[in-house]
């Protein structure tokens, strides 16, 4: 009679590997089942809807030629899935405070851009896709200046919905002087009379402005001043546009597609970081 | 040192048999993996529609996250809840058909024969709370290497506090079908109450919860520990705290002391 021969060590887990990998199969295998149909009703209609306000420049100009950031982003990215682009512009957006105002429903658009920016507060409402770009308080100082105690700062706070408040209350603790100004050009006309030290408004304003090439243009450092990512806003829920999109996204980031257009509308450099609050207000 | 090294080979043959044995039943493999289909698929998808956004400015889900995504580590949570508690079975098993005497009265100090048993249900069910993690994409969710590492180890911690209990459990019931009714009346509550498939407003005060649920429901939600166990696994994954990050961990650790140790003197009374 033959003696049975011991199991080796590395057969005996063999049985429950096995078990083990065809569970986790099976698991990765329902990760390719579709959450939800926002990715099917887009493909149906053939069409991308986004809605847009009437003018967010760089993001969103009116301008066939440059029409803006965003929706050159989104023109690819709807070409990508085989879809056509539709904006839906909606004067509205911004123009209110409370986003509820605007009427911005599901029936109306797929995506909301045009400075949506990504915060706490907006990923309440909405799902995020960043677009590479981000906004925050930013100051012109005018070459030659040395950086130190500020007298007075013109000051433009611009559409974006950045912290009104707590720029002004940071000045005003600070002794320093605000000059309201009414147009971008106030903001350059007060550096280049005198009548301010420095400017400050949101970044997208000052990458606007004709601006002496020696202009230093400084973000306000964080913290007190937050600086916060752009996005294009789907509605909650939408998992499987949302991953289609992020998917086209990665792969213009990929081929340098985001990266040129960016280029053609100054958003490539950016503001330079001030070392901390006191280095660029002393 | 010579001391030490059959102990440890004790603990480890203890924890191998109960891990092998787990790896082997494929009833309990499918029961790992279904959970996470049935509550993540069917109820998460089920139920997202009436949480998806309809207006821009109206909150309907308060949460900055999916339905999905917000339900995700409380599934994790649940596989847990199952595999851990009922993991005890094996200890009414082993009592009822003698392998626990035999095993009590080797040289293996008691302590450390309980300490791998418990050691061994910890892996499975942390492994049965890994797999979940293999649903990640589905739910929209990226992880990187060190959010996995992190969720782990509060898995294995929250694992090793329900299994001793689940002994704790065994200890007091004396038959498989006692034991099964008893684990339902158990895992079902409190998963329930524990914030896992409705949330409780993080930005509201406790008079304002109070509004929106009934004051005993918050109650109940607040004074349950897998509450904690639960939003420090949505801290680690979706980035998302509904009480203070600290109290998760400390929960877990809590558990895992508190019911070991009684689990210990139960095992020495035997």
């Amino acid at each position: 009679m033959r003696t049975p021969r011991p199991i080796r060590q590395s057969r005996r887990w063999l049985p429950g590997a096995i078990n083990i990998l065809v569970v986790a199969a099976l698991l990765f295998a329902a990760t390719f089942l579709p959450p939800d149909t926002s990715l099917g009703e887009v493909r149906r209609s053939g069409t991308l809807r986004v809605c847009v306000p009437q003018s967010a420049a760089p993001l969103v100009t009116g301008d066939p030629a440059a029409p803006g950031y965003d929706i050159e982003v989104l023109q690819h990215l709807a070409e990508r899935l085989g879809l056509r682009l539709a904006l839906n512009i909606n004067p509205a957006i911004g123009r209110d405070f409370n986003p509820r105002n605007w009427r911005l429903t599901r029936a109306q658009c797929a995506v909301i851009a045009g400075g949506v920016v990504d915060s706490a507060a907006t990923r309440g409402f909405l799902q995020l896709l960043p677009t590479g770009v981000e906004t925050g308080w930013a100051a012109i100082v005018p070459p030659g200046e040395a950086l130190g105690p500020v007298g007075t700062a013109a000051v433009l706070p611009g559409s974006q919905g950045l912290d009104r408040l707590a720029l002004s209350g940071f000045l005003r603790e600070n002794g320093i002087r605000t000059l309201a100004a009414r147009a971008p050009g106030d903001l350059v006309a007060a550096l280049e009379t005198g009548a301010a030290d420095i400017a400050i408004s949101d970044r997208f304003t000052i990458a606007t402005l004709a601006l002496d090439e020696d202009a230093r243009i400084l973000w306000l450092p964080e913290p007190p001043f937050a600086r916060f990512p752009l996005a294009f806003g789907l509605w909650k829920g939408d998992l499987t546009l949302r991953r289609a999109l992020r998917d086209a996204m990665d792969a213009m980031g990929r081929d340098g597609t985001l990266a040129s257009i960016a280029e053609r509308y100054g958003l490539d450099g950016g503001p330079e970081d001030a070392a901390d609050i006191g280095e660029l207000f002393g | 040192m010579n001391d030490l090294i059959p102990l440890a080979r004790g603990l480890y043959g203890i924890w191998l048999r109960e891990v092998m044995r787990a790896v082997r039943d494929r009833g309990q493999l499918i029961g790992g993996v279904s959970r996470p289909l049935i509550w993540l698929l069917i109820l998460g998808i089920g139920l997202n529609p009436y949480f998806r956004g309809e207006v821009y400015g109206e909150v309907r889900f308060v949460i900055p996250y999916t339905y999905l995504q917000f339900l995700f580590p409380a599934v994790i949570v649940l596989n847990i809840m199952y595999t851990s508690i009922l993991f005890a079975v094996s200890v009414i098993w082993d009592r009822e058909f003698g392998f626990l005497r035999a095993i009590l009265v080797s040289p293996v100090p008691r302590g450390l024969i309980l300490l791998g048993k418990i050691l061994g249900g910890s892996t499975i069910a942390t492994a049965h709370g890994g797999l979940v993690l293999i649903l990640a994409r589905f739910a929209d969710i990226t992880l990187s290497w060190s959010q996995v590492g992190l969720a782990l180890l509060l898995m294995f911690g929250l694992s090793f506090g329900l299994t001793s209990f689940g002994v704790i459990l065994a200890a007091r019931v004396r038959s498989f079908e006692g034991f099964g009714v008893f684990s339902n009346t158990i895992i079902l509550p409190l998963y329930f109450c524990s914030s896992s498939i409705f949330p409780l407003d993080p930005s509201l005060t406790r008079a304002q919860t109070a509004a929106l649920y009934p004051e005993w429901l918050v109650f109940l939600v607040e004074i349950n520990p897998i509450t904690y166990a639960v939003d420090a696994l949505r801290g680690v994954l979706i980035n998302f705290h509904q009480f203070d990050p600290r109290l998760g961990p400390a929960v877990i650790i809590g558990l895992a002391v508190a019911f070991f140790f009684i689990a210990w003197l139960d095992f020495r009374r035997r």
